[in-house]
């Protein structure tokens, strides 16, 4: 092999930023070749995703509506990824938000005023979420367990969970025999903006949410500890961070961002608990590439949840307007995410041509 | 560098929203004023070869038909999140009509009739109607009791399997039905029922379909999405292990030529078109009482594993030897006991129905009382019990 990688020491401003457009263009290139071979002209589509996403009126609504779910999880994620946490789980843990959630509206909401309950929602949901979050943390620190594979797993456990809760016990009486819990009460349900399902202060409180993450992580001493479990554990042990207290409250608030997206979307868009993949749409994988492209900031998680929710909403349009198959959209992301992983190896590595030595 | 990094992020969504206002304009799309724009929202993709494909097949049928129709597409939209795509359908798109094609999206309709009152909506298979919200539904319950009747006259285990999908009325009166024709000629066969919790999952019916087999099940039906039962009956089949299998909601007769020995259909095209002609005849000003109900009769359901044959030719010579007792037509052969049914259906629910009591569920409570015929509301809302031939217990409760 007459090329070798070699760590890189130092990064400029600049080259960060080169390597990161540069991947997003070649991510475009790629997707583009997929266009072709639909014999779709990639340039239109590309640009129909745009316009249809940020340059008409409802279809920005829409994109504000699919952002709230992707900022929560994926400044969450960057979170934890900081400590090189790799959280594939954001979609059970949003799952198990909108199942407490879910418990609290049809059990406490009848008897308690909407300003006591929603916000009791939401903390229910932020610690069903952290709690789940907690498990593979705990699992990883005290037995070493892969927290890929551990917080993948639990995804299906919570989805089958809640499908036995809506075919089973928590089924509706008013929804003749099919799979949903009943609808929250009224009050219980955040008021949302005419003939949309924005909730203002619901995107208000995910901006801060993203912020104050960014926050945590760059300002507080926790962040630091975050940030030096994820970069150098070695140095971490000899400066006496507690590991154990450190990565379980990192993912409890992973997770529970997580699970507040999922008392979102239940209270904004479904009122009901229903199947699980109605509940969350893959907003849990998707916030992934949310917090990849955001660099790992939770900050910058606002404006790639933003952009990643105009892709899904864009991916709807063309869908319509062009007749491409719904996969579309699942292809843009894979491709995007995975050129934006080969970027960042680059941040890291140096790619060397080594001549042979004769 | 993060200040940089945060002007270069803004600096490309800004480019991004300018080029798109930029090329603004294009927002809608022209047609004159003959043409009806028609846009369908799908649960499933339209290749699913179930439900979907059996939608999609009857908009392409109407859109042959009618030269003044236009259609489009919106496919695998997940329910809850149907308002977004029909947004789309009537600003962008200008359709005139929206069929949303799944029960979940009864909601979204409700709430989409109300904010465009000059766009039609149909619902399929929901009971919300409004000024301009009507419903419509095509069911093949009698097939599957045709398909009962079959089952239990070849079964020579005496055990049945069914792979369920979602413990919903549906699914309890096609089960039902499929029942009650296994008990008219075999009142000592049972039914096994195995639940997957998915509409499209040929992996978890795939599962299901062989423990089936595993227990003993020499027939199959099933309620999923894909042809993935019928590939495990026929692959017993090919081992020598005869299984049988009843193609479902789409002509899979291909994959399984030796298993499949019918099976239903559906035509949503008659349903269509019939809509479709009434909207363009002005029949449709107020669709707060407009609820098609199709069945046998409207020709909506078919029985057969494809489009030519009723029953696979293979098996027409074994179901004519195949004597079976009947309490209608005392001993007769089950090939000729289908087709009286058959012909009994197509004149109507008051002809025949195979719901008519006296029919108890499993714990022996008496459902449907003597000589009643069950209601279309207990048919379509109620039904939420196995009639007393299952041996499975009801999913948890």
């Amino acid at each position: 092999m007459p090329f070798v990688t070699l760590p890189r020491e130092k990064t400029t401003a600049g080259f960060t930023a080169a390597v990161l457009f540069g991947s997003l263009f070649a991510g475009l290139c790629a997707v583009g070749i997929v266009f072709l071979a639909y014999g779709v002209n990639p340039f239109y589509a590309i640009y129909e995703i745009f316009r249809s996403s940020f340059g008409s009126a409802f279809g920005f609504k829409e994109t504000i509506t699919k952002a709230v779910p992707l900022i929560f999880i994926g400044s969450g994620l960057a979170l934890a990824y900081k400590a090189k946490f790799w959280n594939i789980g954001a979609e059970s843990q949003l799952l198990w938000g909108a199942i407490i959630a879910t418990w609290i509206g049809l059990n406490w909401g009848p008897h308690l005023p909407g300003f006591v309950v929603i916000p009791l929602m939401f903390l229910g949901g932020f610690i069903g979420g952290g709690l789940w979050g907690v498990i593979p943390a705990v699992f990883k620190v005290k037995f070493g367990i892969n927290e890929v594979i551990s917080t993948l797993m639990l995804n299906y456990v919570a989805a089958e969970l809640v499908k036995y809760l809506v075919v089973g016990p928590w089924k509706g009486t008013t929804k003749y025999g099919y799979p949903y819990t009943d609808d929250l009460p009224d009050h219980a349900l955040l008021n949302l903006l005419h003939h949309t399902r924005i909730s203002v202060p619901l995107v208000i409180f995910a901006v801060l949410v993203a912020l104050f993450l960014c926050f945590v992580v760059y300002r507080t001493r926790f962040g630091y500890e975050v940030r030096v479990i994820g970069e150098n554990p070695e140095a971490g042990k000899y400066a006496g961070i507690d590991f154990f207290k450190t990565t379980v409250l990192m993912m409890a608030v992973s997770g529970g961002v997580a699970g507040i997206a999922g008392v979102g979307e239940l209270l904004t868009i479904h009122k009901h608990l229903s199947y699980p993949e109605t509940i969350s749409a893959g907003y849990g994988f998707t916030a992934i590439i949310v917090a990849w492209l955001g660099r790992l900031n939770p900050g910058f998680a606002i404006l790639s949840g933003l952009f990643f929710a105009g892709i899904i909403v864009g991916g709807d349009a063309i869908q319509i307007s062009m007749g491409l198959p719904s996969a579309t959209v699942n292809v843009f992301n894979g491709l995007i995410l995975v050129f934006l992983i080969m970027g960042d190896f680059l941040l890291s590595h140096r790619v060397v041509y080594k001549r042979r030595a004769n | 560098m993060k200040k940089l990094q945060t002007l270069l992020l803004a600096a490309l969504m800004l480019c991004v929203s300018v080029s798109l206002f930029a090329g603004g304009g294009q927002d809608t799309v022209e047609k004159d004023s003959e043409t009806v724009k028609a846009g369908f929202i799908y649960i499933g993709p339209a290749g699913d070869f179930g439900w979907t494909y059996a939608h999609d097949q009857g908009r392409l049928y109407v859109e042959e038909k009618f030269p003044w129709l236009e259609t489009v597409i919106v496919e695998s939209v997940p329910e809850g999140d149907a308002v977004r795509f029909i947004d789309r359908l009537v600003q962008e798109q200008k359709c005139d009509i929206v069929f949303t094609t799944s029960f979940g999206y009864m909601d979204d309709s409700v709430a989409a009739a109300e904010k465009y009152p000059e766009v039609q909506f149909y619902h399929c298979s929901g009971y919300k109607r409004a000024a301009n919200l009507g419903t419509y539904m095509g069911d093949m319950y009698q097939i599957y009791y045709l398909n009962g009747l079959i089952a239990g006259a070849v079964s020579e285990s005496n055990k049945i399997g069914y792979v369920a999908a979602f413990p919903i009325p549906e699914l309890f009166r096609h089960m039902n039905a499929f029942a009650l024709g296994i008990k008219e000629v075999n009142p000592e066969a049972t039914v096994s029922v195995k639940w997957i919790y998915s509409w499209y999952g040929p992996d978890q019916a795939r599962e299901a379909a062989e423990a089936l087999v595993a227990e003993g099940c020499d027939v199959l039906a099933f309620t999923e999405d894909t042809p993935a039962v019928i590939e495990v009956a026929q692959e017993h089949m090919e081992k020598g292990k005869t299984v049988y299998a009843m193609s479902h909601y789409s002509p899979m007769q291909v994959y399984g030529e030796d298993a499949a020995i019918t099976g239903q259909l559906t035509d949503w095209g008659i349903l269509y078109e019939q809509i479709l002609m009434d909207y363009k005849d002005g029949k449709t000003g107020d669709l707060t009482d407009y609820d098609l109900l199709y069945l046998l009769k409207e020709e909506a359901v078919e029985l057969g594993a494809d489009y030519d044959n009723k029953i696979n030719p293979k098996y027409v010579d074994m179901l004519k030897s195949t004597m079976v007792e009947d309490k209608d037509f005392g001993t007769i052969n089950v090939y000729d006991l289908v087709m009286k049914r058959y012909d009994q259906m197509v004149q109507g629910r008051d002809v025949f129905d195979p719901f008519v009591g006296p029919i108890y569920d499993q714990a022996g409570t008496m459902q449907i009382a003597d000589g009643e015929m069950a209601s279309i509301g207990h048919l379509f809302s109620d039904m939420m019990y196995q009639i007393d031939n299952f041996v499975t217990p009801l999913p948890q409760q």
